[in-house]
């Protein structure tokens, strides 16, 4: 019994083997140019490239108005399904259920 | 020596001026495109130009004087000079001529411009047909007289009938160097003593084709080089010098040689590069030192084109049939030769040597690249970029002095294919060579690759990665990590790998629940399914009635296989862990996901009877701690669950529930009763409010109805069952008000009428009292409610409530 534990509860070998424990759940992504997503990760590749499904995006924008006062913006959007180029990607985090 | 019938006496003793010149140069095939392909189109007189018939022979009395190679100069041998080198100054000098017209040759490969006219005689050389005029002879001994007052015979000379003894019994063997030694050991005599020599001495510029060559020891290569007396060679020399009168000639033949190796050089214009010229004015300038026999050689040269000669007695000897039937022969060979040598001159551009020489390119990198750095010093240096030395050696490239010898590389090179003096002898020999050399590289590859260590990459210690050699064949990977394979230091071997890896399944198997641990088996199954999958595909035809071994053999392995994976997904499911052994049990943990849970249609497709029975067993066992029972318990005040927990009901209610249905619809009453107690251990009250534990019960309730219509049921196993269902219904009696979820408005309660429904069927009448009793509220609220609906919402619940009213033989309409 305590065998059978060991084969699967063996240490990641590579660090996408932990992205892969992510499938199907769902993420936090983190993008370049200030964006976020969250959905459940269905499918990544070794580039990073994903696909998530129920994405929520949020994309924060400098606003400068007439003032020079610099106003963070938020922009969310949703897709119920998302392709991300993998270069794009900073980080990939599992969002505990909540 | 009067064998040859020559004339044994010594020159000294004939009287005869022995600094005349004379010895006759070999045919020069370099020079011979000059006069194209006819021979008869030259004739020595009218290419002569008569200077020698100018030339002031009063004052030749003072050539001592001038020259100081006086009687008395000669007898006290300092006088002349120690230091000369004869031999070593004629054979650079020669080296060097060869070489550059060699290489002069390659660079204006086409040249047919006319040439000097002091150089047209030369290709005439060949045309010995000039040795029937008559009036050759008078001229040559016209020549003789020339020089009659030139230098007197040393003093020393009564020593040198040894000297040339000593050479002259060797002769063949002798390499240059050799010759060289015994002509410093003959300082003593000096020049006059070498003219007296020079049959001797003079032996290896007889054919100064070969003297150029780069290594002494192809003198010795040559056997059949045609040496005086060389009986071999001996008739088409003896030809040229026939007419003259052959007693008296020999010395002046013999000395020859010593200018005209000079010409080849002068011929060419302005066009001549820069180093040619050079080593024209300093190859002028050593004759000039060389003393006045050589100067006068140098003006004689342009008449005196006599060809190679050496034994002229031997001719004499020959009737007139012979000679004439050796001058057609060698006529033909003449033309032959020179004809040989038109198409030679692109015909050698891949010789059997260059093409050896690229293997050896090729070789060398071998022995480069397995790490094996030039060993061969220059000359590797040099084939490493062959192309380019060749390119550079043969278009005149940079040397730093003309007398420097060309390198090896180069000599054999240009010599090989530039000039076809050596004939095959000297390509058989070049050939040899670099198979030898081959060969040894061949067997240094073969020993740097044996040295070389296997292991192509150096692994440091703790770092990431390694640090890969590369050659050619292998570049160089910038990084390669290697990928430790997952599991397997679980199978190492030894008690400490096996103590922590025991440390680590008590820990993982303490917080079962732990998500990332859940995580892995998760895909771990997921991995296996896919490889049982995918063996599936590779399942072999069916078996036939024939019997065909080898498709039995393929099943045998298929199954084999089959059982492996199964093995493995078993293992990985967890359903073995020991109940109670953490507070989730793994397989309860891995169908808290949704993609656990979505994994069992799959799995149920690849496991056994037994293995589904196990695993129902687990699911019933747990049903109070499935997250979809636990987790979906509505307090009081709540109406609905929140999104997640439904979302996960849906899932379950979708994905496993019909692989549990589908199989307790196969299964017999035995079993059916057998889980059904097994709910009756747990909390019962907790799971006949969730819609997974009603559905459950439901769905075991009206599989016994089923078998039990069906017929043919084991009385002692339905009796069992009974007893079974009645423990269930006194539990269940309590919790049954409040099953309903939410409240009559809610209308999702379809699946616990249906449940009703099921124990309806199965109770006894007095159960069934009890039963009615127990909802007969919700009935009422129900109907009531139905009547403020639309009719069709109204209809649906009523129906949904009439599920139940009927499996007790009631209907709604009675309550009407």
């Amino acid at each position: 019994m305590a065998d059978i534990d060991d084969g699967t509860s063996a240490p990641a070998s590579e660090p996408l083997d932990l992205v892969r424990l992510c499938l199907d759940e769902v993420v936090f992504v983190k993008l370049r140019g200030d964006r976020e997503l969250k959905g459940r990760l269905h499918a990544y590749d070794s580039h990073c490239n994903l696909v998530l499904g129920d994405v929520e995006e949020t994309v924060y924008v400098v606003d400068e108005d007439d003032e020079d006062e610099e106003a963070v913006k938020t922009i969310s959007k949703k897709s119920e399904m998302l392709f991300v180029r993998g270069d794009s990607v900073v980080l990939i985090s599992p969002q505990s259920p909540s | 020596m009067s064998f040859f019938g020559f004339d044994a006496t010594l020159p000294r003793d004939r009287g005869h001026n022995t600094s005349a010149p004379g010895f006759a140069q070999p045919a020069d095939p370099f020079a011979r495109p000059h006069d194209g392909d006819d021979d008869d189109a030259l004739d020595f007189e009218d290419t002569y130009d008569g200077l020698g018939d100018q030339l002031d022979e009063t004052d030749d009395v003072f050539n001592d004087d001038t020259f100081g190679a006086t009687e008395t100069a000669a007898s006290s041998k300092p006088a002349v000079g120690k230091d000369f080198d004869f031999f070593g100054q004629t054979a650079k000098v020669s080296n060097a001529i060869n070489e550059e017209a060699a290489r002069f040759t390659r660079q204006q490969p086409v040249r047919t411009a006319p040439v000097p006219s002091y150089t047209q005689p030369r290709p005439a050389r060949t045309g010995y047909e000039r040795y029937k005029e008559p009036e050759y002879v008078p001229e040559l001994q016209a020549d003789a007289n020339l020089w009659g007052t030139a230098p007197k015979r040393p003093a020393g000379l009564p020593d040198s009938p040894a000297t040339p003894s000593a050479p002259a019994s060797g002769r063949k063997m002798m390499s240059l160097e050799e010759v060289e030694a015994a002509m410093r050991a003959q300082k003593k005599q000096a020049q006059p003593a070498f003219q007296g020599q020079q049959p001797v001495t003079t032996q290896p510029q007889v054919n100064p084709q070969y003297a150029s060559a780069p290594s002494v020891q192809q003198y010795q290569n040559y056997p059949q080089q045609p040496f005086p007396g060389a009986p071999t060679a001996a008739p088409r020399e003896d030809l040229r010098q026939a007419p003259n009168g052959p007693a008296s000639q020999p010395v002046y033949i013999l000395q020859r040689p010593q200018a005209p190796p000079s010409q080849p050089n002068i011929p060419t214009g302005p066009a001549q590069p820069n180093q040619i010229l050079q080593n024209q004015n300093r190859h002028t300038s050593e004759q000039h030192r060389h003393g006045p026999s050589h100067h006068g050689h140098r003006q004689h040269g342009s008449r005196q084109h006599a060809p190679i000669i050496t034994h002229p007695q031997q001719l004499a000897n020959l009737s007139e049939e012979d000679r004439a039937a050796f001058l057609l022969e060698d006529a033909k060979r003449a033309k032959r030769n020179h004809k040989i040598f038109l198409l030679s001159k692109d015909n050698g551009l891949m010789t059997p040597q260059d093409k050896n020489f690229i293997t050896r390119i090729q070789l060398q990198q071998l022995v480069t690249a397995t790490g094996n750095p030039n060993e061969h010093g220059t000359d590797s240096a040099l084939s490493e970029d062959f192309y380019y030395q060749v390119h550079n050696q043969i278009r005149g490239g940079p040397r730093q002095h003309p007398g420097q010898p060309l390198s090896n590389f180069a000599q054999t090179y240009l010599f090989q294919t530039g000039g076809r003096h050596g004939g095959m002898r000297r390509q058989a020999r070049g050939g040899d060579n670099h198979m030898q050399r081959m060969e040894q590289q061949v067997q240094r590859a073969v020993e740097a690759a044996k040295n070389k260590p296997k292991n192509k990459q150096l692994v440091i210690e703790g770092s990431l990665g390694k640090i890969s050699f590369s050659n050619a064949k292998t570049p160089k990977p910038l990084l390669n990590i290697k990928r430790v394979e997952s599991g397997s230091d679980v199978h190492r071997p030894g008690s400490a790998a096996r103590a922590a890896s025991d440390r680590k399944a008590q820990k993982a198997s303490l917080n079962g629940g732990d998500r990332r641990t859940v995580l892995s088996a998760i895909e771990s199954v997921y991995s296996t399914l896919m490889k049982m999958e995918d063996h599936d595909r590779k399942m072999p035809p069916p078996l036939t009635d024939d019997i065909d071994p080898e498709l039995t053999g393929r099943h045998m392995d298929w199954r084999a296989e089959n059982q492996r994976l199964n093995d493995q997904l078993w293992q990985q499911l967890k359903v073995h862990e020991p109940i109670g052994a953490t507070h989730t049990h793994p397989f309860i943990a891995f169908l808290s996901y949704s993609k656990g849970k979505k994994a069992i249609p799959r799995v149920f497709r690849h496991i056994d009877h037994q293995q589904r029975t196990t695993i129902l067993t687990m699911i019933v066992v747990h049903l109070d701690q499935l997250d979809v029972v636990r987790n979906a318990q509505l307090l009081s005040g709540e109406t609905h669950l929140n999104a997640g927990i439904r979302e996960n009901v849906e899932l379950f209610s979708l994905a496993v529930m019909p692989s549990l249905f589908a199989y307790l619809s196969e299964a017999g009453l035995d079993i059916v009763t057998g889980v059904l107690g097994l709910i009756l251990g747990i909390n019962v009250d907790v799971v006949a409010r969730t819609r997974i534990g009603v559905s459950m019960l439901t769905m075991i309730l009206s599989r016994a109805e089923l078998i039990k219509q069906a017929g043919g049921v084991n009385q002692q196993e339905w009796e069992q069952w009974v007893s079974t269902y009645n423990g269930l219904f006194d539990a269940l009696e309590g919790t049954l008000p409040t099953i309903f979820p939410g409240t009559v408005n809610t209308g999702e309660d379809v699946y616990v009428w249906q449940f009703l429904a099921a124990i309806g069927i199965g109770a006894s009448p007095e159960q069934q009292q009890r039963l009615v009793m127990a909802v007969k509220d919700r009935v009422m609220e129900t109907v009531g409610l139905a009547k403020t609906l639309p009719p069709a919402m109204s209809s649906q619940r009523l129906a949904n409530v009439n599920l139940f009213m009927r499996s007790i033989g009631l209907d709604v309409e009675l309550l009407a």
